[in-house]
């Protein structure tokens, strides 16, 4: 009778996401409904007991206040057996009542459909990687629509939790563990704008960026998403290799802006500016690592990375060999994020930043047009 | 017809007590060095209400960087080290001590009739490492300060760069020390230095909760103790306990950590209700509607402490049937606070309510308290938990039980015990505004914050989506609504002091023996050893016009 009286307080919407309301936001998944009824019903009992206890509290209040120097009152009980324990069990019910309900659903959101489509996740400080069954990859989360999506997730290096307010779901995100998160949702959003789509946060606490791992989760019909994921497995193999470095570059350092910035800025890790010079025995060269030696000192024939490339690819493939000093470990490896082809890509980026906004990363110039060619 | 003894008259405003316990000694050392539990309690009181001057700074820069998406004034790193600070000095320096030590140590001896606590040089060695473990905080900001959250979770905790973090774990363990202390102390004292004829249920019932906090703060602090060293270890020696990169593992982290820190929570609690049962009985005046519900109920929220720290954890990576059985022992919770609840209420019923300030606080907490609670339900719920948990919800709904209600409380009692530990009353009038400005302002800041959460913003966070903006700056307007009262409190309290009129004995009408001592209590706190009556038995109680307390006369006379 109960679960009825949820349908028709909270009918889901077959045609659509479900508008956001006072308390809820928007509703896109299958569990969504759910939720909201539950939090429908815990806040109608909240309501309920603040309204009950604030009015007897405040005419109680106002109906036996004191005259001071007046008699006090004796007349009032010490006790009453039964409305105790009414008000023992009454509660008591009401909290059996929940945690059965409450418990339902929360199978529901932890069993995922044997037909699920798997979609593997690693959260690192502070970002995203989300890898397709066809090898695609992406920052951001893009699921098919009308299907069952489960997500099979791992940190690399701290906690992180995985939560899309959209699907009511979350999950934490545990180093050395792998953890699951499923959901579906019906309703695509589209993601031709960036507005398009569901908020997908970290709600694990993990230091200077946990803030900005926010993502977003689109939703596309079938059709669309295999398409999409098929471009997104070979879209680096696509470019010609002259256009590389400001065709892929920019899409690539979008990965490395949180800690690296173009412009000699500070960051978590150092900034690119001028990286070209100091690889290659020009300005800077002398700068020192944590462990003593120095660019100029690592680099070059005979010496540890044989070319300057050799060293960026070694510094995105095993970032804590050789620190620059003033900087800690806390870069993860990219080795089978980015493969040879997107090494080049960014490496042509640096060997040309001034054709880049230092503050975007954003190419300066105009694409040549085919004659310039 | 037999006649009562004769009880020893109480002083009024124009025999002031020359000799008590603040004139009895003088000069610093005979502070810091003092047995005396009154004297520390009062150095506990100054020193817990400078830490929340502390704590409630970091509150209002991390409050004023949040009026806008992205850099207001101050760049992440030190973001997350204010959050940090805010939340570990509000926790551990403030709220954990500021009950049982600083109003407990004073007010506990007295309401037993006794001249002291059972061992009065521990208790001088609690609050001494109380001031260890602030200096090590201190050390700790010095050093880099910490950017962990006050709950130190793995591996960040063992991997991040900032400087302070084995400073302040040092402290924190110091801290825990001094906790166990005094809470061994406390279980002593109840044990055997009630006076005769008091006996457990003619105990005041702040010393039932009292007892139930002392014997969370002896049976869970070693473990958060024991937890924060093997942290240290990990961090200083590459050990791998929690950290999955050595070996470790960080859930286990989160088991130990709840396992003291959910207990943690009625440490800070319980205590509070206790409090509250005082003073809602004595302005009130009028015998607790079940004290035997209210006694039990403490010692019942003290037992399901312990068993229910696996509600922390259910987005953690734990087992789904943990959850389940984590989630159905948390509602056990809910019924002791609710029969609570109901039973100050129905005290009020048929009652004498005098409306002074501490009646306001008190008053304040059933309401915020309720919504506190209530909202546990939300999140005591597993289908509901997973879309509020680690979101603003949760910060909302911990801050109306521990800031809303254990702090208000605090205050409360602060002020229902200032006449009795400083001699002097405060501005009724004055102290009935701040409240109210506290309310409103507690009320603008928090309850904005359980919409931010069940709309879907993490806590934590520096930066955040545009559409969360309004909700962020009316939650920092209420939060400078709320210093504006705390900053008007200190102001009157501070001016009573110097020119506020002389506290009668008994100056709201309490029956409990505190109030049979004059105020400030002599140095051995009773001339003679009182007479132990009801604790809420007020039918032998006066108005004096002449000195404007409570005088306590025979019952014959109490009837004309």
């Amino acid at each position: 009778m109960m679960s009825k009286l949820i349908m028709l307080t909270l009918a889901q919407t077959a045609d659509g996401p479900t508008p956001p309301t006072f308390w809820m936001p928007t509703g896109a998944s299958a569990h969504a409904s759910n939720v909201d009824s539950m939090m429908w019903w815990i806040n109608l009992i909240m309501w309920a007991f603040l309204a009950l206890n604030t009015v007897l509290t405040v005419y109680f209040v106002w109906k036996y206040r004191h005259k001071v120097g007046t008699k006090f009152r004796t007349d009032g009980p010490d006790h009453n057996g039964p409305l105790e324990l009414a008000w023992t069990v009454g509660p008591l019910l009401i909290c059996i009542v929940l945690f059965i309900f409450g418990f339902k659903g929360y199978l529901d959101v932890r069993t995922p459909p044997k037909e699920s489509y798997d979609i593997n996740v690693t959260a690192y400080k502070w970002g995203w990687q989300f890898k397709y069954p066809n090898g695609a990859q992406s920052d951001d989360l893009v699921i098919p629509a009308g299907k069952p999506v489960r997500l099979v997730m791992r940190a690399s290096d701290v906690l992180h939790s995985c939560y899309i307010p959209a699907f009511r779901v979350k999950q934490d995100l545990v180093p050395g563990r792998y953890t699951y998160l499923w959901f579906q949702s019906d309703f695509p959003t589209g993601m031709d704008q960036p507005t398009d789509g569901h908020h997908l946060f970290c709600t694990e606490y993990c230091g200077t960026g946990h803030s900005n791992m926010n993502r977003r989760v689109y939703v596309l019909p079938q059709e669309q998403f295999d398409a999409w994921t098929t471009k997104q497995a070979n879209w680096l193999d696509e470019i010609p290799e002259e256009e590389l470095y400001w065709k892929a570059g920019p899409k690539l350092y979008a990965r490395c802006v949180q800690c690296h910035s173009l412009d000699g800025t500070k960051g978590i890790g150092p900034s690119w500016k001028g990286i070209w010079s100091r690889v290659t025995g020009g300005e800077g060269s002398n700068g020192a690592f944590a462990d003593g030696s120095t660019y100029s000192g690592l680099i070059g024939a005979g010496k540890q990375y044989a070319t300057a490339e050799d060293y960026i690819r070694a510094s995105i493939y095993n970032p804590g060999e050789h620190l620059v000093q003033g900087y800690g470990n806390v870069m993860p490896t990219f080795k089978g994020q980015i493969n040879d082809k997107g090494i080049d890509a960014l490496i042509g980026m640096m060997k040309k930043l001034d054709e880049f906004d230092p503050k975007t990363g954003a190419w300066l110039k105009t694409p040549p047009t085919a004659s310039a060619k | 017809m037999t006649t009562l003894p004769a009880r020893p008259a109480a002083p009024t405003y124009d025999t002031p007590e020359s000799d008590n316990y603040l004139t009895h000694d003088k000069g610093f050392l005979s502070w810091i060095l003092t047995l005396d539990h009154k004297r520390i309690g009062v150095m506990y009181t100054a020193s817990v209400l400078l830490s929340f001057l502390v704590g409630g700074i970091f509150a209002l820069l991390v409050r004023t960087e949040l009026l806008t998406p992205g850099r207001t004034f101050i760049d992440a790193d030190t973001y997350n080290h204010f959050f940090t600070l805010h939340g570990a000095v509000m926790v551990f320096l403030v709220i954990i001590p500021s009950i049982p030590a600083a109003l407990g140590n004073f007010v506990l001896p007295v309401m037993l009739g006794a001249k002291d606590v059972a061992f009065p040089r521990l208790n001088l060695f609690s609050y001494h490492l109380w001031i260890a473990g602030a200096v090590c905080t201190v050390v700790s900001l010095v050093m880099g300060s910490f950017d962990t959250g006050w709950t130190f979770y793995t591996p960040y905790s063992t991997t991040t760069t900032a400087g302070g973090v084995i400073p302040v774990i040092v402290g924190v363990f110091i801290l825990g020390f001094s906790s166990i202390f005094t809470g061994m102390n406390f279980i002593v004292t109840i044990h055997k230095l009630r006076p005769p004829g008091m006996t457990w249920f003619r105990m005041p019932l702040f010393l039932w909760a009292l007892y139930s906090t002392a014997l969370i703060q002896v049976l869970a602090t070693p473990v958060l103790a024991i937890t924060l060293a093997l942290v240290a270890v990990e961090r200083i020696a590459n050990v791998g306990i929690f950290n999955p990169a050595m070996g470790g593992d960080p859930v286990l982290y989160q088991h130990f950590f709840w396992f003291y820190s959910h207990p943690a929570v009625y440490i800070m609690i319980v205590p509070a209700m206790g409090i509250i049962s005082e003073l809602i009985a004595v302005h009130s005046h009028r015998q607790i509607f079940g004290y035997r519900f209210i006694a039990f109920s403490s010692v019942a929220i003290a037992i399901f402490s312990f068993l229910v720290w696996g509600h922390h954890m259910f987005t953690s990576g734990q087992s789904s049937l943990m959850n389940t059985l984590f989630s159905a022992i948390s509602f056990s919770v809910a019924i002791p606070s609710a029969v609570k609840v109901f039973n100050w209420i129905c005290t009020l019923y048929k009652g004498s309510i005098s409306l002074n300030t501490p009646m306001l606080y008190a008053l304040a907490f059933l309401i915020l308290f309720t919504i506190g609670g209530l909202t546990g339900l939300h999140l005591a719920t597993l289908n509901t938990d997973v879309h509020l948990h680690d979101t603003y919800f949760v910060v909302a709904h911990f801050h109306y039980v521990m800031m809303g209600s254990a702090l208000i409380a605090m205050v409360g009692g602060l002020h229902h015990w200032w006449p009795k530990m400083t001699g002097r009353m405060y501005n009724e009038k004055l102290g009935m505004i701040a409240c109210t400005l506290v309310f409103i302002g507690f009320n603008v800041t928090f309850f904005t914050q359980f919409m931010l959460g069940s709309h879907g913003m993490p806590r934590r966070y520096y930066d955040y989506q545009p559409e969360f903006q309004v909700y962020h700056v009316i939650s920092t307007i209420g939060s400078y609504i709320m210093a504006g009262g705390f900053l008007l409190t200190a102001g009157y309290l501070v001016q009573s002091l110097v020119s506020g009129r002389r506290a009668p004995a008994n100056p709201w009408g309490g029956a409990t023996l505190e109030w049979e001592c004059a105020s400030p209590p002599p140095y051995y706190n009773f001339h003679e050893a009182p007479k132990v009556g009801e604790p809420y038995d007020f039918s032998n109680l006066k108005w004096d016009e002449r000195g404007e307390g409570y005088v306590t006369v025979k019952p014959a006379e109490a009837k004309a």
